[in-house]
Protein backbone atom coordinates (compact mmCIF):
# COMPACT_ATOMS: atom_id res chain seq x y z
CA UNK A 1 0.00 0.00 0.00
CA UNK A 2 1.18 3.50 -0.67
CA UNK A 3 0.11 7.11 -0.38
CA UNK A 4 -1.13 9.09 -3.36
CA UNK A 5 -2.85 12.38 -4.10
CA UNK A 6 -6.10 12.39 -6.06
CA UNK A 7 -5.49 14.41 -9.23
CA UNK A 8 -8.80 13.89 -10.98
CA UNK A 9 -11.25 11.42 -12.47
CA UNK A 10 -11.25 9.25 -15.58
CA UNK A 11 -14.17 8.45 -17.88
CA UNK A 12 -14.20 5.51 -20.30
CA UNK A 13 -17.16 4.23 -22.32
CA UNK A 14 -15.34 1.26 -23.82
CA UNK A 15 -14.02 -0.88 -20.99
CA UNK A 16 -13.93 -4.39 -19.57
CA UNK A 17 -17.52 -5.38 -18.77
CA UNK A 18 -16.77 -5.94 -15.07
CA UNK A 19 -15.78 -2.27 -14.70
CA UNK A 20 -19.22 -0.97 -15.63
CA UNK A 21 -20.49 1.58 -13.13
CA UNK A 22 -17.21 1.96 -11.28
CA UNK A 23 -15.68 5.27 -10.23
CA UNK A 24 -12.13 5.79 -11.41
CA UNK A 25 -9.73 8.26 -9.86
CA UNK A 26 -6.42 9.37 -11.28
CA UNK A 27 -3.94 9.30 -8.40
CA UNK A 28 -0.31 10.30 -8.19
CA UNK A 29 1.87 8.27 -5.87
CA UNK A 30 4.03 10.48 -3.68
CA UNK A 31 7.44 10.13 -2.07
CA UNK A 32 7.79 10.89 1.62
CA UNK A 33 8.79 14.47 0.75
CA UNK A 34 5.64 14.97 -1.30
CA UNK A 35 7.26 14.76 -4.74
CA UNK A 36 5.67 12.55 -7.43
CA UNK A 37 6.80 8.91 -7.75
CA UNK A 38 6.48 7.26 -11.18
CA UNK A 39 3.49 7.60 -13.49
CA UNK A 40 -0.03 8.35 -12.22
CA UNK A 41 -2.38 5.41 -11.67
CA UNK A 42 -6.09 4.84 -12.11
CA UNK A 43 -7.61 3.63 -8.84
CA UNK A 44 -11.07 2.23 -8.17
CA UNK A 45 -12.93 4.23 -5.58
CA UNK A 46 -15.82 2.99 -3.46
CA UNK A 47 -15.21 5.55 -0.72
CA UNK A 48 -15.71 8.85 -2.51
CA UNK A 49 -12.28 10.47 -2.38
CA UNK A 50 -12.04 13.99 -3.80
CA UNK A 51 -9.45 15.82 -5.85
CA UNK A 52 -6.52 16.98 -3.75
CA UNK A 53 -7.09 14.43 -0.98
CA UNK A 54 -4.34 12.10 0.20
CA UNK A 55 -5.40 8.47 -0.11
CA UNK A 56 -4.06 5.04 0.78
CA UNK A 57 -3.88 2.86 -2.35
CA UNK A 58 -3.86 -0.92 -2.09
CA UNK A 59 -2.30 -2.82 -4.98
CA UNK A 60 -4.05 -6.07 -4.08
CA UNK A 61 -6.87 -7.04 -6.41
CA UNK A 62 -8.77 -9.25 -3.98
CA UNK A 63 -11.36 -6.64 -3.00
CA UNK A 64 -11.99 -5.81 -6.64
CA UNK A 65 -12.37 -9.49 -7.48
CA UNK A 66 -14.88 -10.05 -4.68
CA UNK A 67 -16.93 -7.04 -5.78
CA UNK A 68 -16.59 -7.34 -9.56
CA UNK A 69 -16.07 -11.06 -10.18
CA UNK A 70 -13.20 -13.42 -10.92
CA UNK A 71 -12.59 -12.11 -14.42
CA UNK A 72 -12.06 -8.48 -13.51
CA UNK A 73 -8.72 -6.91 -14.42
CA UNK A 74 -9.21 -4.31 -11.66
CA UNK A 75 -6.43 -4.16 -9.12
CA UNK A 76 -5.75 -0.83 -7.42
CA UNK A 77 -8.36 0.36 -4.93
CA UNK A 78 -8.72 3.28 -2.54
CA UNK A 79 -8.24 1.71 0.88
CA UNK A 80 -8.92 4.95 2.75
CA UNK A 81 -8.64 8.70 2.88
CA UNK A 82 -5.66 9.71 4.98
CA UNK A 83 -6.56 11.64 8.09
CA UNK A 84 -3.12 12.08 9.59
CA UNK A 85 0.44 10.86 9.01
CA UNK A 86 2.62 10.89 12.11
CA UNK A 87 6.05 10.11 10.68
CA UNK A 88 8.86 12.55 11.55
CA UNK A 89 10.37 14.10 8.44
CA UNK A 90 7.52 12.99 6.20
CA UNK A 91 6.32 16.21 4.60
CA UNK A 92 3.59 14.22 2.91
CA UNK A 93 1.65 14.40 6.18
CA UNK A 94 1.05 18.09 5.59
CA UNK A 95 -1.10 17.16 2.60
CA UNK A 96 -3.56 15.20 4.70
CA UNK B 1 -3.84 0.85 -13.93
CA UNK B 2 -1.56 3.24 -15.72
CA UNK B 3 -2.47 5.37 -18.70
CA UNK B 4 -0.74 4.79 -22.01
CA UNK B 5 -0.89 5.77 -25.66
CA UNK B 6 -1.28 2.94 -28.15
CA UNK B 7 1.66 3.08 -30.52
CA UNK B 8 0.87 0.02 -32.62
CA UNK B 9 0.26 -3.71 -32.66
CA UNK B 10 2.36 -6.82 -33.01
CA UNK B 11 1.92 -10.44 -33.95
CA UNK B 12 3.74 -13.59 -32.86
CA UNK B 13 4.74 -16.57 -35.00
CA UNK B 14 4.99 -18.96 -33.38
CA UNK B 15 3.33 -18.16 -30.08
CA UNK B 16 2.63 -20.18 -26.97
CA UNK B 17 -0.84 -21.74 -26.94
CA UNK B 18 -2.31 -19.28 -24.42
CA UNK B 19 -1.45 -16.28 -26.58
CA UNK B 20 -2.56 -17.65 -29.93
CA UNK B 21 -5.18 -15.43 -31.52
CA UNK B 22 -4.73 -12.71 -28.89
CA UNK B 23 -4.45 -9.11 -29.98
CA UNK B 24 -1.27 -7.49 -28.69
CA UNK B 25 -0.73 -3.75 -28.56
CA UNK B 26 2.40 -1.64 -28.07
CA UNK B 27 1.94 0.86 -25.24
CA UNK B 28 3.81 3.95 -24.10
CA UNK B 29 2.79 4.90 -20.52
CA UNK B 30 1.98 8.55 -19.88
CA UNK B 31 3.63 10.67 -17.22
CA UNK B 32 1.69 13.24 -15.19
CA UNK B 33 3.55 16.10 -16.88
CA UNK B 34 2.68 14.88 -20.38
CA UNK B 35 -0.91 14.24 -19.37
CA UNK B 36 -1.28 17.79 -18.06
CA UNK B 37 0.45 19.21 -21.16
CA UNK B 38 -1.96 17.24 -23.42
CA UNK B 39 0.91 16.92 -25.88
CA UNK B 40 0.24 13.37 -27.04
CA UNK B 41 3.57 12.23 -25.60
CA UNK B 42 3.94 9.30 -23.23
CA UNK B 43 7.36 9.38 -21.68
CA UNK B 44 7.16 6.02 -19.90
CA UNK B 45 8.92 2.77 -20.66
CA UNK B 46 7.20 0.94 -23.54
CA UNK B 47 5.49 -2.41 -22.97
CA UNK B 48 3.13 -4.88 -24.61
CA UNK B 49 -0.41 -5.62 -23.45
CA UNK B 50 -3.25 -7.94 -24.46
CA UNK B 51 -6.20 -6.03 -25.91
CA UNK B 52 -9.78 -7.24 -26.29
CA UNK B 53 -11.35 -3.80 -26.74
CA UNK B 54 -9.95 -3.01 -30.17
CA UNK B 55 -7.83 -0.04 -29.14
CA UNK B 56 -6.07 1.55 -32.05
CA UNK B 57 -3.00 3.67 -32.61
CA UNK B 58 -3.01 7.05 -30.92
CA UNK B 59 -5.76 6.23 -28.43
CA UNK B 60 -5.32 6.74 -24.70
CA UNK B 61 -5.97 3.53 -22.78
CA UNK B 62 -5.67 2.25 -19.22
CA UNK B 63 -3.91 -1.05 -18.61
CA UNK B 64 -3.73 -3.33 -15.58
CA UNK B 65 -0.41 -4.81 -14.52
CA UNK B 66 0.51 -7.86 -12.51
CA UNK B 67 -1.40 -11.02 -11.71
CA UNK B 68 -4.76 -9.28 -12.16
CA UNK B 69 -3.97 -8.80 -15.87
CA UNK B 70 -4.62 -12.54 -16.32
CA UNK B 71 -8.00 -12.47 -14.52
CA UNK B 72 -10.05 -11.91 -17.70
CA UNK B 73 -8.91 -15.36 -18.86
CA UNK B 74 -10.10 -17.04 -15.66
CA UNK B 75 -10.52 -19.99 -15.07
CA UNK B 76 -7.80 -20.59 -17.64
CA UNK B 77 -4.23 -19.70 -16.85
CA UNK B 78 -2.56 -17.18 -19.10
CA UNK B 79 0.97 -15.75 -18.89
CA UNK B 80 -0.37 -12.20 -19.28
CA UNK B 81 0.92 -9.40 -17.05
CA UNK B 82 -0.49 -6.38 -18.88
CA UNK B 83 -4.10 -6.05 -20.05
CA UNK B 84 -5.87 -3.15 -21.72
CA UNK B 85 -8.92 -2.61 -19.48
CA UNK B 86 -10.35 0.60 -20.90
CA UNK B 87 -10.21 3.07 -23.74
CA UNK B 88 -10.21 6.47 -22.08
CA UNK B 89 -12.73 9.12 -23.18
CA UNK B 90 -11.50 11.88 -20.91
CA UNK B 91 -9.33 12.65 -17.93
CA UNK B 92 -10.67 15.42 -15.73
CA UNK B 93 -7.73 16.96 -13.88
Amino acid sequence: MYLARVEGTVVATVKHSTLEGCRFLLAQRLESDGTPAAEPQIVLDWIGALRGQLILVSTDGDIARVKLGNTTPARLVVAGIVDNVAAPGWKIGELA
Amino acid sequence: MRLAYVRGTLTLAPAIEELKGRRLIVLEPVTMDNLRAKNGKGGGKALIAVDELGAHEGQLVAFTEGREAANPFWPKNAPVDAYCAMIVDSVDL
